[in-house]
């Protein structure tokens, strides 16, 4: 596949499922479609949508134009090799997905790949349809999918809560919905949904308003319903509940359960992160509406929040301010505040892309564990590493460098061995610029191990098997003539941190 | 739809005007409102150049109440700033032109109150207004000897609109308890209140949005009614008033106290068991953390008067002939953990 760039794998997750008997895998996404893998030897398992032939060609070129005018641009010429099988998808799920008899994907990427803890879910969002799809892992670890949800804002992070039976999803509108892995077949439970509660007359009346131009647009509107109703859009007609609400845009979502000191029981935790640096942690649900604290302390938007699973008294949090905070989540205490910043770059403008916390055996003796953070900047070529204190300080190793921008970071514990996604469409350190020569062979992921030795924690890449094999495989190809406009679109839905800084005011100020 | 370039042009001019008649005299001239007119609605979901502390713990108050300074020049807050005797204790969100302020500031002497307030030219308004009102009270002090502060009953005439500065008389408290700053509340009221600082809230005459599409706007809501129930201390009010019938029925049903289940008010008081049934979306809902109050129990309650009477909105709506449809919801102490 020398020649063409291909698409980086945007998001990688691991799948546990030794402890059922079967083999561990690896998905990850690149452009529109999610590739499964076998853990150990790299071997490519499945391709998710099946469809690889027919749509390889259409998804790459349309990837451009989709990802601007949605869906509802007029398709491209398109071969109905597909549709039989769409079909099939959406008369299973519970949407409105009669009018979609549109034989291609909807979607240019994947954004965000969740699996369930018992390895037989993968929860998987798509970008420009804002369709939470949930996606049945096959013994063979080939991926089907078993429902389609389209959501009335774009997911900008979502995970799975109460024994992977709800799915959590934060949005960029602020809100936080909970929906059933597994939609109920009875669609008469549809929860009412405030927001979009009915109005079918102007709320407004000639005792309320009373400028003249106010009072016009009033009998505008009245003339308006009386002609043509009430043309409300209807809510999600699938099961679903808005638990909490920011007014700001959603960045990141937590949920936690933590051993209550007063009680035997577990209590569960939602913490959500926005845009104008707050941090919010709320009970879980169905109490998400109390909310036990706030963690205030970032100056720039937080963008990512890391409860490690070893201390999950703790949270990492990372955003645009330049600064790691660790948290005691549960008092809103700061416990340490940690650069971040290059001193040797200008750029003070970082953003964390992502905070990653794993737990590494070492291969020679399973016991000994390193748990280690793990954080990205965006459009960066290093992998931030720091080990977590017993009392919740940082300390920082030696980074990981990396051939090109970090992505993703999935851990295989178990393994002792991480796994970096790497941008080999565009230059290391640089967000916008492409590539103008692709190596014969790209990298698309690297793995690390942990160096067993003394004193501060080493890594050292993993060249052979796995990585190797995942490389050597490929993903689909990003064709050549691709315009100018389309790289820059494929840009900004890759990196998009940058929008969430505070530029704009209103035009009232 | 965007207003024509004509008419911001004219705003553009009274805005440069309003620089003058503020610095008038000896700061005790109230200001005028016709220079501070500013267009009814902000979008609260747009960034704006506000300043806002990093946490409750580094809000400068010591500016706002100066009289309530801490006189320990050591009781320093996070931000570098000095403490007061007493924390703030009443939010006016949206509070417009800072009637309701000026109307509960002698009901609640020793009661400090804050008014937020989105739109700049609107705050500067009340910051003037309160500054005069503040220096008018200093000099009749310093004039009279014999100060008087029971006048409770005067007192509510220097509420209203009234331009001329004729016959001012002493109000309990001098207006030093009350303050005003620019903020939007639906981002960032944790940043200046601590979890369960406040006894009252009010929010009078909301903008309505009217706009299904705009409802994310709308300053109540059953996402936003967790943050205020963060905000406000168990047992503490938080009081609206509208004069739009169907915001009305909106701000009942977000709290979940539907306007059709009205009659079953006593039941709820009781105890805090759930009741048998639960109406679909109420499952764990916003609902067991506030309670109406009953209309009887308002009757003696003074702030209710002064939200209709005092407020600019009020005033206006009088004038109107239109209606005010008052909701006073409790907040309770958090429910239980699910066991």
């Amino acid at each position: 596949m020398a020649g063409n760039l291909q698409h980086p794998f945007q998001c990688v997750q691991f799948i546990e499922r030794q402890s059922s008997g079967l083999q561990d895998l690896l998905v990850a996404s690149a452009g529109s479609r999610v590739y499964s893998y076998a853990v150990g030897n790299g071997q490519r398992l499945a391709v998710w949508p099946q469809n690889v032939e027919s749509v390889n060609n259409e998804s790459t070129g349309s990837t451009g134009p989709e990802s601007s005018s949605d869906s509802q641009a007029p398709p491209e010429k398109k071969r109905k090799v597909s549709s039989e099988n769409e079909q099939n998808e959406h008369s299973k799920s519970a949407t409105e997905s009669s009018d979609k008899s549109q034989p291609s994907v909807t979607w240019s990427t994947v954004p965000l790949l969740v699996p369930s803890s018992d390895g037989r879910h993968l929860v998987a969002l798509t970008g420009e349809d804002k369709t939470i799809r949930v996606l049945k892992v096959a013994e063979d670890g080939t991926l089907e999918q078993i429902s389609a949800r389209s959501m009335p804002k774009r997911p900008s992070s979502i995970v799975l809560a109460g024994d992977d039976s709800t799915i959590l999803s934060a949005d960029k509108f602020g809100d936080v919905y909970s929906l059933p892995l597994i939609p109920s077949d009875n669609p008469a439970r549809i929860q009412r949904n405030l927001r979009q509660a009915k109005v079918s007359a102007p709320v407004a009346s000639n005792l309320t308003v009373h400028t003249k131009r106010n009072l016009a647009s009033l009998e505008q509107q009245k003339k308006y319903l009386e002609q043509n109703g009430s043309q409300e859009k209807p809510g999600p007609d699938f099961e679903h509940q808005l638990l909490l609400g920011h007014v700001s845009l959603l960045t990141d979502l937590a949920f936690v359960s933590l051993q209550s000191e007063s009680s035997n029981n577990k209590r569960s935790y939602v913490l959500t992160a926005d845009k104008d640096e707050h941090i919010r942690v709320s009970r879980g649900p169905p109490q998400s509406h109390v909310i036990e604290n706030y963690c205030l302390g970032h100056n720039s938007f937080v963008s990512s929040l890391c409860i490690p699973q070893w201390a999950p008294e703790f949270l990492v949090s990372g955003g645009g301010d330049g600064y790691l905070i660790v948290w005691k989540w549960l008092e809103g205490r700061i416990i340490e505040r940690v650069s971040i910043l290059d001193e040797t770059s200008e750029n003070k403008e970082v953003a964390v892309r992502g905070i990653w916390a794993a737990s590494l055996s070492e291969s020679a003796d399973p016991s000994k564990v390193s748990n280690v953070i793990l954080v990205a900047i965006d459009g960066s070529s290093k992998l931030l590493s720091y080990a977590l204190e017993a009392d919740g300080t940082l300390k920082s190793h030696s980074p990981i460098q990396v051939s090109g921008n970090v992505l993703s970071v999935s851990s295989m514990d178990r393994n002792g061995m991480i796994l970096v996604s790497i941008d080999s469409v565009r230059e290391a350190g640089s967000t916008q610029t492409w590539r103008t020569n692709p190596a014969s062979a790209q990298t698309l992921v690297e793995a690390f191990g942990v160096k067993p030795e003394t004193g501060g924690l080493q890594w050292e890449p993993i060249t052979e098997g796995m990585a190797s094999s995942i490389n050597a495989q490929g993903t689909s190809s990003v064709p050549a003539t691709i315009s100018e406009k389309q790289k820059q679109e494929m840009n900004e839905s890759l990196y998009n941190l940058g929008n969430l800084r505070k530029r704009g005011f209103g035009d009232d100020d | 739809m965007p207003a024509p370039p004509a008419k911001r042009q004219k705003r553009d001019n009274k805005d440069s005007q309003s620089q003058t008649p503020s610095e008038a005299g000896d700061g005790t001239k109230l200001p005028q409102k016709r220079y501070f007119r500013q267009r009814a609605h902000a979008n609260p979901l747009s960034d704006h150049k506000l300043s806002y502390p990093l946490t409750p713990a580094h809000m400068d108050w010591a500016s706002l109440f100066p009289e309530y300074v801490d006189p320990d020049p050591s009781k320093i807050n996070l931000g570098g700033t000095r403490k007061l005797l007493k924390n703030v204790e009443v939010a006016d969100i949206g509070c417009g032109f800072g009637g309701l302020l000026v109307g509960l500031a002698p009901l609640m002497p020793d009661t400090l109150m804050v008014g937020m307030e989105i739109r700049h030219l609107v705050i500067e308004y009340v910051r003037q207004r309160i500054d005069a009102l503040r220096a008018q009270q200093q000099q009749l002090k310093s004039s009279t000897s014999s100060p008087h502060p029971n006048n409770e009953t005067e007192s509510s005439n220097t509420s209203a609109e009234s331009p001329s500065n004729t016959a001012i008389s002493p109000v309990a408290g001098g207006y030093q308890n009350i303050s005003s700053l620019r903020s939007n509340t639906m981002k960032f009221l944790p940043n200046f209140f601590a979890k369960h600082q406040l006894s009252k809230i009010f929010i009078c005459f909301p903008d309505p949005h009217f706009k299904v599409r705009k409802h994310k706007a709308r300053i109540i809501s059953e996402t936003l009614n967790a943050e205020y129930a963060y905000v406000l201390r168990p047992g503490g009010l938080l009081y609206t008033i509208t004069d739009v019938e169907g915001y009305h029925n909106w701000i009942l049903e977000h709290f979940h106290d539907v306007p059709a289940k009205d009659g079953d008010n006593a039941s709820k008081e009781g105890d805090n068991a759930k009741p048998a049934e639960v109406d679909v979306g109420s499952e764990g809902g916003i609902k067991d953390v506030w309670e109406r109050v009953p209309d009887e129990e308002l009757q003696h309650d003074p702030c209710i008067q002064c939200m209709k009477d005092s407020t600019e909105e009020g005033q206006k709506v009088t004038r109107n002939n239109g209606m005010k449809f008052v909701a006073v919801f409790r907040r309770k102490a958090d429910p239980e953990w699910p066991a």
